[in-house]
């Protein structure tokens, strides 16, 4: 028994106890440290195009996307707009929500300094004049007005605006479809009380979308009888949230699930607590390891990044493993791993170049689960060499002695290999591929959500009833300045009205119906009377009709002011909810002003799309939808290519590691048979492959690499024959636990992931069993 | 079936109170007309939830939920002249006094929202006939009356403000 390099029992304790000191001190330091983000559009691709990052922004940020709808219901109207009323006043002293809207016309949207400006906000100015003619008809219908049994409404508002401005501006700013209203508020019959809240989060991060529910929630629970009332969520923000949390539940799930399953696993296998305990060490290093330097590295580190990192670190388990299945007894461990490192590090280069074609598709997220996985499996791998056979005690069970592992190689020799058995499987595949029913990528990316279909059919019920703007179109004014889509917006009404008459679309929020450019206000304001005419035709006027004398002496100081007043722009309105919504609609980008449009109801896109195109590249319709799916095609070829360079950096690592490409060949034919065979077997069941399904196969085929590795390996030692069978099947296992567990969630990414990769860890090694050079094990001399 | 009115509607931006007379007819049960012939030409039909007013060839047509005051006028007329008191029982609250000759009949809104505006109806009626429904406002004091049947033929002669009241009442 060789003593140099073997510790003493006291040595040993002293290096696991320094070693888990260690692993304390950076956990904490890291704990501190991190505080993963939220904002899913870091696994999105850069736009390339101007068109592409306006939508990404407006994914992420844009009008429709910050929007919630809420409905209360489950009492009687009276009670419900009470609440209603009380919830938009508590909502709209807090900072996190920029709008909210429940059907009172906010005459507080127009502050009562701007009232007098009312002449210059309406358009009864580009067609009438102050004159003796219409003062004359509008002051007669006023008298009428207030001879009807409604008349009382009016009279507060007669003296200061006898031509009803006030009125007609309210009816401008109103959506188009909108719900009855009851009490002042809108309560719909079906859906209970409505109202629209605009978040100041982005609608992609769902972190801040959660407090802005809880907030209103809780607004709701301090009103009185409001515990009595159901509130119902919809919207981007909430379908986000509600994401979050059933993705959060089962991945805890499957994570308790597959650790305890590990734990039994890893004890059976093994027969000792100690393995276990000091076979974690590397993992748990790796993947701190991994976190430490992803925040030297980046500004912020992901949620997502740090979720699907620790899947593919379960590639890393396999080395501590190894080694443990390697053991022999009498032997120290350290020529054990000695024997077994240039096996395991052509193993883990190979499995870094893989995940380096991450790091070159150039996208934030994916660029994080690079440097994390390949810093984890570096680490894990150097001290699974260095660190975990000092450790390991030197009495120790050898693996190959266990009864029913001998069976089983027994039965494993004994299998026939036929050499036709790889052209069949190759053929098989290529006839599956082309057979396969359904498209072949999956571009849709709402097929990924997970979202019941009963919410989204109650969101768009909702969004119908509230007038609430489509989140699929937007129309894109551009012009150099603000007054120049103003302009262009005003020369777009008339065109919008039509298309609403014709039914193609329900409404459209033009940035003009709020605040008309600068040339109208101008020319409405020249339209004005100064006073001295205008009191003199009022006095005209009011000869033949009942009115008091000095009735309308309101109206003449408004006039005067707006006549002489400065013209309104979009500081004008700062600081209300009216600016708010203008600030969403005016934004400036690389120089140019941008208007965007929100539309509702869109039942003829193309009619849309033709008015778009007639006033040039000023104006266009931007299909969200169409946009997010050309993104992700963009995104898939760029991955693609990334892979392509990583399998020949692959195949040149393996050869040079190999030294001999007959070798080489039996170790990356069994992968790239799995790995095709695994795609051909999901395109047969119809499944169309997505992004996920690409990184998994990439996942799988790291697994599959070590199997193949190894069996190549096989030095006809019956004993060290029996070793990577036991390691390889104990992997195989411990890897079917987590990814076969993924394969049953409802979460459609999840199961894409679960399901490659338990296809391809099975397929791997079938393959790599069958088609590895078998040297058959030499009669065992008794 | 079809009656007279005049009604008399005071405001504090009048130099007098507006009298306006013309006629209310139900030519079915589900709508209501109220027409006006004097001093100017105005049709208010109420059906269905909506309210349309023409004028001079214009008609102007919204919901009447954004005017409670006329859900109002259409629901008690209706159901006045149906004669369907359990429907009028759930939208006021009844009080009757007098005799059969000589009746008034008080009612005062059970609905909040419409109880903001109008705060009570009082009618007056002399055996089978309804001569006068007064309105009192929820704010403001000026009391709204329309005279009908003889009360309206019957105002003619009165001229002004106290004397209409009277006439209302009963004279």
């Amino acid at each position: 028994m060789r003593v140099s390099g073997l510790l003493s029992t006291r040595s040993r304790t002293l290096l696991a106890l320094a070693w888990i000191a260690v692993l304390a001190l950076l956990a904490w330091v890291i704990a501190r440290q991190l505080q993963p983000s939220g904002d899913l559009r870091e696994f999105m691709p850069r736009g390339q195009t101007p068109m592409q990052k306006l939508v990404l922004d407006e994914l992420g940020e844009g009008p429709g996307s910050r929007l919630l709808l809420l409905a209360l219901s489950g009492q009687p109207p009276d009670q419900l707009a009470d609440l209603s009323k009380g919830l938009a006043a508590a909502l709209r002293k807090d900072g996190r929500y920029t709008q909210v809207v429940n059907g009172d016309f906010d005459a507080g949207s127009l502050d009562p300094k701007l009232l007098p400006y009312r002449y210059l906000l309406s358009p009864t100015l580009d067609e009438q004049r102050l004159d003796t003619d219409y003062l004359a008809d509008q002051l007669q219908q006023r008298v009428q007005d207030l001879g009807s049994p409604a008349g009382a409404m009016l009279e507060d508002l007669l003296p200061r605006d006898p031509t009803l401005e006030l009125l007609t501006i309210a009816e401008r700013w109103q959506p188009a479809n909108m719900p009855p209203l009851h009490d002042g508020v809108w309560v719909s019959p079906d859906d209970g009380a409505l109202l629209l809240v605009q978040t100041r989060a982005p609608g992609f991060d769902p972190t801040a979308q959660q407090q802005a529910i809880d907030g209103i929630q809780t607004a709701l629970h301090a009103l009185p009888g409001g515990d009595k009332a159901t509130l119902t969520f919809s919207g981007p923000g909430y379908f986000s949230v509600v994401l979050g949390q059933q993705t959060q539940g089962e991945a805890d799930q499957i994570g308790k699930v597959s650790s305890i399953g590990f734990i039994l696993l890893v004890l059976l296998a093994y027969r000792s607590v100690g393995s276990l305990l000091l076979g974690a060490l590397p993992v748990v290093s790796g993947a701190l390891a991994g976190i430490g330097m992803l925040l030297l590295w980046f500004p912020s580190v992901h949620g997502i990044t740090l979720a699907f990192g620790f899947t593919l670190l379960g590639v890393a388990q396999e080395y501590p493993l190894r080694v443990l299945s390697h053991r022999r007894a009498g032997e120290d461990a350290l020529v054990s791993v000695r024997s077994l490192w240039p096996v395991l590090l052509t193993a883990i280069a190979s499995a870094c170049i893989a995940y380096l074609a991450f790091y070159a598709s150039g996208v934030g997220g994916l660029q994080q689960l690079a440097v994390f996985t390949i810093t984890g499996l570096l680490v894990a791998g150097l001290t699974t060499r260095y660190l975990l056979p000092r450790l390991l005690p030197p009495r120790v069970r050898d693996v190959a002695d266990m009864s029913w592992l001998q069976r089983a190689r027994a039965m494993f020799d004994r299998l026939p290999r036929p050499r036709w058995l790889p052209w069949l499987v190759a053929v098989t595949t290529v006839v599956m591929l082309v057979l396969a029913p359904g498209p072949f990528w999956q571009n849709d990316l709402a097929a990924l959500t997970p979202l019941p279909k009963d919410l989204m059919q109650r969101d768009m019920r909702m969004r119908a009833a509230l007038g609430a703007p489509d989140v699929r179109y937007l129309l894109v004014l551009q012009a150099a300045d603000a007054q120049g889509v103003l302009r262009l917006s005003e020369q777009l009404e008339p065109e919008i009205v039509r298309l609403q008459q014709a039914k193609a679309l329900d409404s459209a929020e033009l940035p003009s119906r709020y605040l008309p450019s600068e040339q109208t206000q101008r020319a409405r304001q020249q339209r004005l009377p100064d006073r001295a005419t205008l009191e003199e035709t009022l006095q005209q006027v009011q000869r033949d009709l009942p009115f008091k004398a000095d009735t309308f002496t309101a109206f003449l100081d408004d006039v005067q002011t707006a006549r002489e007043g400065p013209l309104l722009d979009v500081a004008t309105f700062a600081g209300n909810p009216l600016g708010e919504r203008l600030g969403t609609m005016l934004r400036q980008r690389d120089g140019k002003a941008l208007g965007l449009v929100t539309l509702s109801g869109v039942h003829d896109p193309a009619a849309v799309e033709a008015l778009a195109r007639r006033h040039g590249a000023s104006v266009q319709l931007l299909d969200l939808k169409a946009s997010a799916e050309s993104l992700v095609v963009g995104y898939r070829v760029r991955i693609l290519q990334a892979l392509v360079a990583a399998t020949v950096l692959l195949v040149l690592t393996i050869v040079f590691a190999l030294r001999s490409v007959r070798r080489a060949w039996h170790v990356l034919a069994p992968m790239t048979l799995a790995t095709f065979l695994v795609l051909a077997v999901e395109r047969m069941a119809g499944i169309e492959i997505s992004l996920f399904h690409l990184v998994a196969l990439i996942l799988a085929a790291g697994l599959g690499l070590h199997y193949a590795l190894f069996f190549e390996h096989d030095s006809g030692d019956p004993a060290e024959q029996r070793r990577i069978l036991h390691a390889t099947l104990v992997c195989v296992i411990s890897a079917l636990l987590v990814f076969g567990m993924f394969a049953l969630s409802t979460i459609p990414v999840l199961r894409a992931i679960g399901l490659t990769v338990s296809l391809g860890v099975l397929f791997h090694f079938c393959l790599s069993t069958l088609m590895a050079p078998h040297v058959p094990a030499p009669e065992e001399s008794t | 079936m079809q009656t007279s009115f005049v009604e008399v509607r005071d405001s504090r931006l009048l130099k007098e109170p507006l009298r306006v007379s013309g006629e209310y007819r139900r030519p079915d049960a589900a709508t209501l007309v109220r027409e006006v012939r004097s001093p100017y030409t105005e049709t208010t039909t109420i059906r269905d939830g909506q309210a349309s007013i023409e004028r001079s060839g214009k008609t102007r047509t919204f919901a009447l939920s954004r005017v409670p005051e006329l859900a109002g006028l259409q629901a008690s007329f209706g159901a006045l002249l149906a004669g369907d008191r359990a429907a009028l029982e759930k939208m006021y609250d009844m009080r009757v006094e007098g005799t059969r000759a000589h009746w008034t009949l008080t009612m005062l809104p059970r609905d909040r929202q419409l109880a903001s505006r109008i705060r009570q109806v009082a009618l007056f009626g002399r055996g089978a006939e309804l001569r006068c429904v007064e309105t009192t406002p929820g704010k403001g004091s000026e009391i709204q009356r329309t005279l009908m049947a003889s009360a309206a033929r019957d105002a003619a002669s009165a001229k002004d403000g106290p004397a209409l009241a009277a006439l209302c009442k009963g004279g």
